[in-house]
């Protein structure tokens, strides 16, 4: 893993629908390690690795490169605005804290008209009783600008704090995954796929447009290592990537999924076993492409999905890295 | 009826919008949509959907557009006809059972009826239908069978600045589109043009989905009727669009961040063209943009919609005004060739 890729990848600019700065930002860091790379209609940056393999199959790796995000719905006549959710964001996680309309900083406050209203905004939080302060900046943001957290990223004992490691770290496992000097086994197709966390759009075009015989997700899951955690969660940070077997938008196809297995045991690869009893990935699009694309996905367990500082451990991202490799550079029997 | 429409704008919006056609019986707008190209000469092509697709071939054959709007309205649906003569149904689309109560409704072509409810006085003070407990009552129930289409009788009014009626979701997009076809027979558009008139938006987007994967179009629009939610007791911060702002353009809504190009490039055409427009304030609810976008290797797809006040209900109600300039908008956007370059 890269560090200063990594970082590189958390900290531009992305929502949903809004992805042309961090498409730029990782055509940077790959052009020059592939064999192509296009930008589809609908904003997708799909690359490519031709593979050397007498067997090789077309695998294709998928990481969305969205953030979730907010859009400006109204500006009152005193430059207050007001903001919905593009992608899954609880009123409760904002309020108090500073929004970043790619350059504009605006501060969450609440209506309250009186003690009682205030209390009563205070229990029932809704988009529609909290408002966003720019500070005077009202003209720079119209109806229909799009915003992100203000969050920046801490790394600690190996472990990072972030926004948006839901899934600039699939996008990092992927560029690090392309950027390798090595020529894998198979033809690897990467898809940074747009508006995941809106409608899952992206990977259902890009997933068409590749046409490929395997695809993998990357993208975060749930981790039950902290106080009260989901009782029925059980991947927890730092004991390796997860291989899904189950959402509750997807089963991931059986074979893939044993495929995947036996990698990570034939290179000694720590992975645990991903059932989450709820969420999606972009595995959900791709799987119904066409008649149909075996499917699995490899997660990166994650504290605090969908809020300004998502947790994840380096290591885990590392070892990710190295099973996606070794992925690429094994002959594919389903 | 009061109708003192000039123009021809008008005459298409009052006909389609008499037209009853709920979602799976758009029969009776594909039929007003072949009676108008009878005098024109351009080709199309239907489908099993329903869906009806108009080719006016442009200046040059370079980009292809496609345009849609759907021919179907909410509704409800025959499920049950009682012993007693009543008819009970289901909602076709999203239709709240609020809305219901004592309104005018025919089943089929030619029964009429009204729904039903509980006697005031019977009710409690907070009581609300569900549409399980309302029914529709009828002369001769021998005259209704189960799965016939129930449409809300509502005809078409011109009232002063505002045009009042049912189905202007989304009967406003197909009147914008035979107003294209009337206005291209004389003046060719720069590039090739799909028109797209297609079936079921409201029970979940299916037409388009049929409609736009047999086509071969580079950029799609869709123009529709939206939300209006404009009551005075609102405050203005949350209403989804005001009726006489102008056309609305989407920037987000479900299933779909709308085409960022599209979007802005809507926006100006709009300020280029002096057309006072608004941009939607609320990002629930979709259009067939959620589908098209989604076609094959992807679909760029913008939406341009005329703001309706009580929408989904038996009466809807938009301004002239608007009406005309979202088609001017559409107009000017595809002359404007902004999308080409």
């Amino acid at each position: 893993m890269n560090l200063e890729h990594l970082k590189k990848l958390l900290t531009t600019f992305g929502p949903s629908g809004r992805e042309e700065k961090i498409r730029n930002t990782i055509i940077e860091l790959i052009k020059d390690h592939v064999d192509g790379y296009k930008v589809d209609k609908v904003g997708n940056l799909i690359a490519w690795k031709e593979g050397k393999g007498e067997n090789k199959k077309r695998i294709l790796l998928d990481a969305h490169m969205d953030q979730i995000g907010f859009v400006v719905t109204h500006v009152d006549k005193n430059g207050f605005l007001r903001v919905e959710p593009v992608g899954g964001i609880l009123p409760q996680v904002i309020y108090g804290s500073r929004l970043n309309f790619d350059g504009i900083t605006g501060i969450v406050g609440i209506e309250k008209e009186s003690r009682e209203s205030f209390e009563k905004n205070l229990k029932e939080m809704s988009f529609d009783n909290l408002y966003v302060d720019v500070m005077g900046q009202a003209s720079k943001v119209p109806v229909g600008t799009f915003g992100i957290y203000d969050s920046h990223p801490v790394f600690e004992n190996n472990l990072v704090a972030s926004l948006a490691l839901d899934d600039r770290v699939g996008c990092e496992i992927l560029v690090e995954c392309l950027i390798s000097d090595e020529r894998p086994y198979n033809d690897l197709y990467t898809l940074f796929a747009v508006q995941e966390e809106h409608s899952l759009l992206g990977a259902a075009v890009g997933g068409f447009e590749v046409d490929p015989d395997l695809a993998i997700a990357v993208d975060v899951t749930d981790s039950a290592d902290v106080p009260k955690a989901n009782k029925r969660v059980s991947m927890i940070i730092g004991k390796g990537p997860t291989i899904k077997v189950k959402d509750s938008m997807s089963v991931s196809n059986p074979k893939v999924v044993d495929f995947l297995k036996k990698v990570a045991e034939k290179h000694d690869i720590e992975y645990q076993l991903e059932v989450l009893p709820f969420g999606g990935t972009d595995a959900y699009s791709l799987e119904r492409v066409k008649n149909g694309i075996p499917t699995a996905a490899i997660s990166i367990p994650t504290r605090y999905i969908h809020t300004p500082s998502e947790v994840c451990s380096l290591n885990d991202v590392e070892k990710a890295i190295t099973l996606v490799r070794a992925v690429v550079n094994e002959e594919v029997v389903l | 009826m009061l109708s003192q429409l000039n123009g021809v704008k008008g005459m298409h919006l009052e006909n389609l919008s008499n037209i009853q056609a709920i979602s799976g019986f758009e029969d009776g707008v594909v039929d007003y949509v072949k009676g108008v190209l009878d005098s024109h000469s351009y080709e199309y092509k239907e489908d099993f959907m329903k869906n009806l697709t108009v080719f006016i071939p442009g200046k040059n054959h370079d980009f292809k557009m496609g345009i849609f709007a759907h021919m179907d309205e909410v509704g409800l649906m025959v499920t049950r006809v009682k012993d007693d003569g009543s008819v009970k149904f289901t909602t076709v689309g999203g239709v709240d059972a609020r809305v219901l109560p004592g309104k005018k409704v025919k089943i089929g072509n030619e029964v009429e009826g009204v729904i039903g409810f509980k006697p005031i006085h019977l009710q409690k003070k907070d009581e609300v239908s569900t549409v399980e407990e309302l029914s529709v009552f009828v002369e001769d129930a021998s005259k209704v069978e189960v799965g016939d289409p129930i449409f809300f009788a509502t005809e078409f009014e011109s009232c002063g600045n505002y045009y009042v009626g049912k189905a202007f979701d989304d009967r406003v997009g197909c009147a914008i589109m035979l107003n294209l076809i009337e206005e291209f027979e004389d003046e060719k558009p720069p590039f090739d043009l799909y028109l797209s008139f297609v079936s079921q938006e409201e029970v979940g987007l299916r037409g388009s989905a049929v409609a736009a994967a047999n086509l071969d179009i580079d950029a799609a629009l869709v123009i529709e009727g939206t939300t209006a939610g404009d009551n005075p007791e609102l405050e203005e911060e949350h209403w989804a669009s005001h009726v006489g702002d102008g056309p609305v353009l989407i920037a987000v809504h479900s299933g779909y961040v709308v085409d960022k190009n599209i979007f802005e490039s809507l926006v100006k055409t709009a300020q280029n063209e002096k057309i006072a427009y608004q941009v939607k304030r609320r990002t629930a609810g979709g259009t067939d943009a959620a589908r098209i976008a989604r076609t094959f290797s992807g679909i760029p797809t913008g939406v341009l919609a005329v703001s309706t006040r009580y929408i989904h209900s038996p009466v809807s109600l938009i301004s002239k005004e608007d009406f005309e300039n979202t088609y001017k908008l559409v107009k000017a956007y595809i002359e404007s060739e902004v999308l080409v370059h």
